[in-house]
């Protein structure tokens, strides 16, 4: 596969503040990359460089094999949508649009034909003359779609684009913007905090942290298998089992920890290096008795019914509280022992540097 | 663009602290006389005495009309709104000799009020050419620029605040004394101040409304400096009212700080 | 609350009285027949009007007058536009100092201002009493307006809106054409009324800069005033109402009122 943008090693600093540090990476050619992160993790800044309105202090922005460092933003052909969306309030939706062809000096005739079309493709048809202020904030949305998708750009940027929308629109929004990349074959970043909305829309996930990155993977992987404990807590709920590494190999590890002897999937370590086993809420099942596979006791300490799941809140020996989610009802009660067992398969050994 | 701005206002600096010896419109050498001059002549006390008062006489009377007016812009909204702000904004856009006219022809001893008290049989007052007519062009003149200061510390003022008074039990003329009133120190301090400064700078009201018997600071300073053509002393002149003017704000603003030490 | 607010509307009912009481007044004197304004009105004349026209100091004043200050405003509205975009966006010691400097000829007192720069027109030998020294002077007391009513729009102004025409394209220059300069023109446009009216209606500096050639209508009018009462003075009153109201309108027309009163305000 081609890669249409890459990173390497790229710095930005301001002031004292690093706020992304030598950070690499690769866009393949049609995939939508999330980058995911706490606020102010550096994405946002990540995206500014790839646009050039930020310039990096270290390292190259690649557009193809081309560094473009020193273009300014206009030359670089992106499209950018941004987190308040900033349509031009003096023009309608027909002209904030069309600015971008305009720009280009493209004969009028396919100006219209243009703007027409991806109008109609983000169903804003009959819109046109309206004032972004005259619009909801789904349409002010697709109008920020649309201006940024109409001059085909190179990479779309598209900097947390559903923050601002309430949620049930947030989450048709999703399938919209993923159906939308893939019909035009469109590259694009996608900037978000949500991981959620990174799972849905990604091909792949790169877990921003402090201005580096920290793991970058398809979303599958990244949930079950994080590279560390910050992106395992940061994407999704976890339990983590804390212990040390008796034997290693073929990507099982067996660990030693409060609770007895646990296995679980992982990179090969040596033995005796410190290792969080970390268990996802809904891999760990509640029984009367112990099962096959990875056990151990617990009391319930809370339990609340969430509709679609039940979530319990168990305490293990060590004082350690284990969540635990399972789905529909469930009739364990406060006070009671339980047993509990997950399968090595969905338990992940993470190195415990801290 | 910086040197044709800087440049005229770097050499009023310069020229005013210079104060050179007199000669022909100035000349060398550089000397304190003037300064020395201004500052011990009775008569410039007496009359830098005067614009003081006028001004501060002119700022509490603005203060007192322009506060209900400007309370009640606050809270009106839309068309009543707009038509409340055009009455305020129209004499502020207009020259200010034209609207001195206007006063004139209500003020003079033949004009409209005391031809008005003739016919109702009492004895006509001397409105203008003295203290009254030039506070009361000066109250007109510079009463928009102090609703508009309090119209912005007004505006900001949550109406609920007042609500709020009312529902622990105040009464409304309470309410507004305890709540809105203190709130809104910071719109009477900028809007004092304003008032103070453009009222005693002021030219062109003593001058048609006073004639010669109010004499202010600006009267006499382009006096010096347009007919008797002493440069130096008009800018030694203009130096010491700056200062003193500035001095007195400035003990202003303190004594306001203290009124208003809670609102930080 | 009833007899609370009852009384607040007759203050502020008389409160506007005093406000447009000397402006009605001089109107009627421009319209009324007598050579002084009674009680009972003298019937209607345009007499006053004629005087106007053909008192040839009037006319070549006013029309000076409107020169300047559409000459002193357009200087303004550039410099003052420039500055403004200048104090905004950039921080530090300069930005500063530029932001005191433009607000400083409202500050100080005009009649200071106005010896200062005869003075210094006198050191630089430029030729005192003419359209040139007025029209700096002019533009001086015209650039704050601009600059404050400019900046308010800039502080408001949302600067992800040039970075997404520049995405999509635009250059710097474009960028500020179709994008910033579109969306400040509310602040450019209120500033410059209220400079221009300003301007017109300027007095000490033009008392101290203007000489016989070159005599702006207010001080024109000063002049008369101190020796006549005579309603032609009321008449080119009116004609300058009429003038400012329409200017005030355009503006209304154009970009809305409250941003006169928002970008006019200190």
């Amino acid at each position: 596969m081609t890669s249409t943008l890459a990173l390497k090693s790229v710095t930005r600093r301001f002031g004292k503040v690093t706020a992304v540090d030598a950070l690499s990476m690769e866009l393949r050619e049609g995939e939508l990359l999330a980058v995911l992160g706490p606020s102010g993790c550096g994405k946002t800044t990540t995206l500014r460089l790839i646009a050039g309105f930020e310039r990096p202090d270290g390292g190259e922005v690649y557009f193809g094999d081309r560094p473009v460092s020193a273009l300014p933003p206009e030359r670089r052909d992106i499209g950018m949508v941004f987190q308040n969306y900033a349509l031009f309030p003096h023009l309608t939706v027909w002209q904030n649009v069309a600015f971008g062809l305009q720009m280009r000096h493209l004969p009028r005739v396919e100006v219209a034909r243009r703007t027409a079309e991806i109008l109609g493709r983000v169903q804003l048809g009959g819109m046109e003359d309206r004032y972004p202020r005259q619009l909801s904030g789904g349409q002010q949305q697709r109008t920020a779609l649309a201006r940024a998708l109409v001059i085909n750009p190179q990479i779309l940027l598209l900097d947390e684009p559903l923050a601002n929308l309430d949620a049930k629109l947030r989450e048709e929004m999703r399938f919209f913007i993923r159906s939308l990349q893939r019909d035009l074959g469109i590259t694009a970043l996608y900037v978000t905090h949500d991981q959620a909305e990174a799972m849905v829309l990604a091909d792949r996930i790169l877990v921003m942290m402090h201005g580096v990155v920290q793991q970058l993977d398809a979303p599958e992987a990244v949930y079950r298998r994080p590279a560390t404990a910050e992106v395992a807590s940061f994407v999704g709920l976890s339990n983590f089992l804390p212990g040390e590494v008796a034997t290693s190999g073929g990507g099982l590890l067996s660990v030693q920890t409060p609770h007895g002897a646990l296995l679980c999937q992982g990179p090969d370590l040596p033995a005796g290096a410190p290792v969080q086993v970390m268990v996802r809420p809904e891999s760990i099942r509640p029984a009367a008795a112990p099962e096959s596979g990875n056990h151990l006791a617990g009391v319930v300490v809370e339990r609340s019914f969430l509709g679609n799941l039940t979530d319990y809140r168990i305490e293990a020996a060590g004082a350690t509280v284990l969540r635990v989610q399972v789905g529909g009802a469930s009739a364990w009660s406060v006070g009671e022992h339980v047993a509990l067992g997950f399968e090595p398969a969905d338990a992940w050994g993470i190195p415990d540097h801290g | 663009m910086a040197v044709f701005f800087v440049a005229p206002y770097a050499n009023m600096l310069l020229i005013s602290f210079l104060t050179p010896g007199s000669g022909q419109p100035y000349a060398l050498p550089f000397t304190l006389a003037n300064y020395a001059r201004s500052v011990t002549d009775a008569f410039n006390w007496r009359v830098l005495w005067n614009t003081c008062w006028y001004a501060a006489l002119t700022a509490a009377i603005c203060l007192v009309l322009a506060y209900p007016l400007a309370y009640r812009l606050a809270r009106a909204r839309g068309r009543a709104k707009a038509a409340l702000l055009v009455i305020v904004l129209s004499p502020l856009l207009l020259d200010v000799v034209i609207r001195s006219y206007g006063w004139m022809i209500l003020l003079a001893d033949n004009g409209l009020i005391n031809q008005l008290l003739r016919k109702l049989g009492l004895h006509p007052v001397q409105l203008m050419y003295n203290a009254f007519g030039v506070v009361v062009g000066l109250t007109h003149v510079f009463l928009p620029f102090m609703v508009l200061s309090l119209l912005g510390s007004l505006e900001t003022l949550n109406p609920d605040i007042e609500l709020a008074a009312r529902s622990l039990g105040a009464r409304g003329w309470q309410a507004f004394w305890r709540v809105v009133w203190p709130l809104s120190l910071p719109g009477v301090f900028a809007g004092t101040v304003l008032v103070f400064v453009l009222a005693a700078s002021s030219y062109v009201i003593p001058s048609l409304l006073g004639e010669n018997a109010v004499l202010t600071m600006p009267l006499l300073i382009a006096q010096r400096v347009l007919t008797v053509f002493n440069w130096p002393s008009g800018a030694a002149l203009a130096m010491f009212m700056s200062v003193f003017v500035l001095g007195l704000v400035g003990v202003y603003a303190v004594l306001m700080n203290r009124a208003m030490r809670g609102l930080r | 609350m009833g007899r609370g607010s009852r009384w607040l509307g007759v203050a502020v009912g008389a409160v506007c009285v005093f406000l447009l009481l000397p402006i009605v007044v001089v109107i009627l004197t421009a319209f009324n027949a007598g050579s002084y304004l009674r009680f009972p009105p003298q019937g209607f004349s345009l007499r006053w009007f004629v005087s106007f026209a053909h008192n040839s100091t009037f006319t070549s004043s006013f029309l000076f007058s409107l020169e300047l200050a559409a000459l002193a405003t357009a200087l303004a509205a550039v410099l003052g536009t420039l500055g403004a975009l200048f104090a905004v966006r950039h921080a530090g010691r300069w930005a500063n100092a530029l932001r005191l400097l433009m607000v400083a000829p409202l500050e100080l007192p005009a009649i200071l201002t106005g010896v200062a720069l005869l003075i210094f027109f006198y050191g630089i030998r430029l030729r005192t009493q003419g359209l040139m020294t007025l029209l700096i002077g002019h533009t001086l007391i015209c650039i704050p307006f601009v600059f404050l009513a400019v900046s308010v729009v800039l502080t408001h102004f949302d600067t992800n809106l040039e970075e997404a025409a520049r995405s999509l394209g635009a250059d710097g220059w474009r960028t500020f054409l179709r994008v910033t300069l579109p969306l400040i023109k509310v602040g450019i446009v209120s500033g410059a009324t209220l400079a221009f009216v300003s301007s017109f209606g300027e007095f000490p500096i033009s008392l101290l800069l203007s000489g016989v050639q070159a005599t702006p209508l207010p001080l024109q009018l000063f002049d008369y005033l101190r020796f006549s009462f005579d309603p032609t003075a009321a008449a080119v009153g009116t004609v300058n109402i009429a003038l400012t109201v329409s200017v005030v309108l355009l503006t209304e027309r154009w970009v809305g009122l409250e941003s006169l009163y928002r970008g006019g305000r200190r």
